[in-house]
């Protein structure tokens, strides 16, 4: 294989990646490309601006448009003591081609791309990549695919940093289109998946959810793009109140999430919490407690607390001290909607407590704000006893709340119902177990292989068991 | 173009007398000719071509379908009133770098979220609200609307009703009557339930009924 030697220069890893992925265009296999993705991923962080230039010229023939747009980028930023790595000889051989791969072009551009943004040079970073979208929308080639999603990324990526995402959304629009006409399934994943994030961006929920239902969707071929959907899935679902499903899909983004990806992590963990707060339940202390979160995750521990206690005045307190941290989540709005859970719970340990209490000392508990506390605390108390929060009643002449005597549970018929429903879930999955266990029908009717096809397959075995050890890292 | 304009002004001219003037009939008439002459704009979304009068126009198409939601609300007219709103929102989204923000805005946004809250529409409800910008969640009829719906939801439902005093804008009315017609028919579900025995006169305070006739009438129903 090729030997990535640290001390070596940082152009033959380049050139090295090049013959990477021609190799895979010509055996047209994505592997290679994902392969060489991975590998450029690892070197950007030494890439320099002599050692890009001189890979330009290098492997673009000199004379096409691709170089011309593409060198005034780079040689910008290092005009001053230029210090050219002097190049082995024996990787010359390629400066004098003159037609290119178009993937090695596209390439070309990406690494400038990603050049760019490493140096925080958005603008041009924008510019570069509005180029690049022109040239790939010249181009239908399928070998091309996991170099253009990239490149779409970048492009989104570009323009969110120079804060101009309402731009692109006609063009990104545009791109989906073709790309689902051309059936080019990673650049359809991963343009749903920047148009999300676009409108989400903007708050525009309606809109975002409206494109979600409408579009397509094959089997993924990205993990990453699979964790970024549910994720954007899970809020909009949060949004629109339905949180079952809002926290079944955080949940899962948040497991399936590589643990590299701190950032995303702490996000999921942060709507998952509050999803879960708002279907009325207290999420564990170690979810909070995970390393590398601990911080990010306080105000929402802070938040559990509140919630779980009952106290309205604390949490009016919690809010108030970390709203610039909800603002930026963009959770403001779903922090408001926890204060009926903070009231619900309020009552409940106060029915579950006191047998009979007066609506003042109900009122002045929950520290209920405003002009007639004692009518409020009436009203929120028959409210909760209709939604079935709680047992009790109203004696209005009084004006006290009496609670129900909760008769010995293990005389109703609740165990029973609950031993049902976990032995029907245990039996279920049982079956299924059995079922996946069975041989195909006509097994035994198939030809046995003969020697030679074994050794291939046993061949082809062993690089797919390679190629998935490989995935293992990170690719954006 | 110039002289275009200068009829569609006149005629919103006629519109705003006849709608002072609560003549509803003509209101409509002229309305439906506002929104003839309006297709002949280019200037207007979806279009937004560059004229020279694409500020003016902008300015007058917006404040026509601003009479023409606070139309559809005085003569109760639901459905109107959501088309028409539909047509106004992109006037209050994508023209925010042309022309200048509406004083209208916020009351008619706040109208809207009412008659979502009313209509028990509570997921399109909070999709709205999220598309507030942190500021207008200061403004009065803004508010208003949000407190609603909060105290809605937690069940303080005399909150609601006592905000039938307070509201910020005459058009607000025609709303709040629908919204206390359902907060009633909570209220007596809940106690329903809550209440094994409640005399006349407390039940009467906790409807919030102004006499005894109404009481009973709605004790029949």
């Amino acid at each position: 294989m090729f030997a990535f030697l640290p001390l070596r220069c940082v152009y033959t890893n380049l050139k090295n990646v090049a013959a990477l992925v021609e190799k895979g265009v010509v055996s047209k296999e994505m592997r290679l490309m994902v392969r060489a993705m991975r590998h450029v991923m690892s070197i950007r962080r030494k890439l320099k601006g002599p050692t890009v230039v001189s890979f330009l010229k290098s492997t673009l023939p000199s004379g096409s448009d691709a170089l011309s747009r593409l060198l005034p980028y780079v040689s910008k930023e290092e005009e001053i003591g230029m210090d050219i790595d002097t190049p082995s000889s024996a990787l010359h051989v390629s400066s004098h081609k003159q037609s290119i791969l178009p993937e090695l072009e596209i390439f070309t551009y990406l690494l400038v791309l990603i050049f760019l943004l490493d140096k925080k040079s958005y603008d041009k970073a924008k510019a570069c990549s509005s180029g690049a979208i022109k040239r790939l929308q010249q181009l239908n080639r399928r070998t091309l695919d996991v170099l253009a999603a990239r490149i779409y990324f970048y492009y989104s990526y570009s323009y969110e940093l120079t804060n101009s995402l309402a731009e692109i959304r006609g063009t990104l629009l545009l791109l989906h289109r073709t790309a689902t006409l051309h059936h080019d399934e990673l650049g359809q994943e991963t343009l749903l998946n920047l148009l999300l994030r676009n409108y989400l961006h903007y708050n525009l929920y309606d809109q975002a959810e409206k494109l979600r239902s409408k579009t397509q969707r094959a089997e993924s071929h990205s993990h990453q793009q699979l964790c970024r959907y549910l994720y954007y899935l899970g809020r909009i679902r949060t949004i629109q109140l339905e949180y079952t499903d809002a926290k079944d899909s955080l949940m899962q983004a948040a497991r399936k999430a590589p643990l590299s990806a701190s950032g995303f992590r702490i996000q999921c963990n942060k709507w998952a919490a509050i999803v879960r707060l708002l279907l009325g339940e207290i999420p564990e202390r170690t979810t909070f407690m995970q390393p590398g979160m601990r911080k990010a995750l306080r105000p929402y521990f802070e938040l559990t607390n509140a919630v779980r206690i009952g106290d309205l005045e604390l949490f009016r307190q919690v809010a108030e001290k970390f709203s610039s941290t909800f603002y930026t989540d963009k959770t403001h709005n779903l922090i408001v909607r926890l204060r009926h859970n903070v009231i619900r719970t309020g009552l409940r340990n106060i029915s579950i407590s006191y047998s009979r209490i007066s609506l003042t000392d109900v009122a002045a508990k929950l520290h209920l704000v405003s002009a007639t506390p004692v009518d409020d605390a009436e009203s929120i108390v028959t409210k909760a006893i209709r939604d079935g929060g709680i047992d009790a009643i109203v004696d209005h002449a009084n004006g006290w709340m009496q609670s129900k005597e909760t008769g010995d549970i293990y005389s109703t018929q609740e165990p029973q119902l609950a031993f049902h429903s976990r032995i029907a879930f245990c039996l279920n999955t049982h079956n299924e177990a059995v079922k996946a266990l069975r041989f195909p029908p006509n097994a035994h009717k198939k030809e046995l292989e003969s020697a030679e096809k074994r050794r291939e397959r046993q061949q082809q075995e062993q690089e797919l068991a390679k190629h998935i050890a490989e995935e293992d890292d990170d690719e954006f | 173009m110039e002289a275009k304009f200068a009829d569609a002004e006149k005629l919103f001219d006629r519109l705003k007398s006849a709608f002072v003037a609560q003549d509803y009939e003509t209101s409509i008439t002229l309305l439906s000719q506002l929104k003839v002459k309006l297709t002949e704009f280019s200037g207007l979304p979806p279009l937004y071509r560059q004229t020279p009068t694409q500020v003016q126009e902008l300015v007058l198409a917006r404040s026509i379908l601003e009479y023409a939601v606070i139309l559809s609300v005085k003569t109760e007219d639901q459905e109107s009133f959501e088309r028409h709103f539909l047509q106004l929102k992109p006037y209050y989204t994508d023209t925010r770098q042309l022309i200048s923000r509406s004083s209208e805005e916020y009351p008619i946004l706040g109208l809207n979220l009412l008659r979502l809250l009313v209509q028990n529409r509570i997921a399109e409800f909070h999709t709205e609200l999220e598309l507030l910008p942190p500021e207008a969640l200061d403004d009065v009829c803004l508010k208003h609307a949000i407190e609603l719906e909060q105290s809605f939801m937690e069940g303080a439902y005399n909150r609601v009703l006592n905000a039938r005093q307070a509201f910020p804008h005459e058009t607000y009315l025609y709303f709040m009557d629908l919204l206390a017609k359902t907060v009633r028919d909570e209220i007596a579900g809940c106690s329903e339930k809550a209440f094994d025995f409640l005399t006349v006169a407390d039940a009467k305070k906790i409807l919030m009924f102004s006499s005894d006739q109404e009481l009973l009438k709605y004790a029949a129903e």
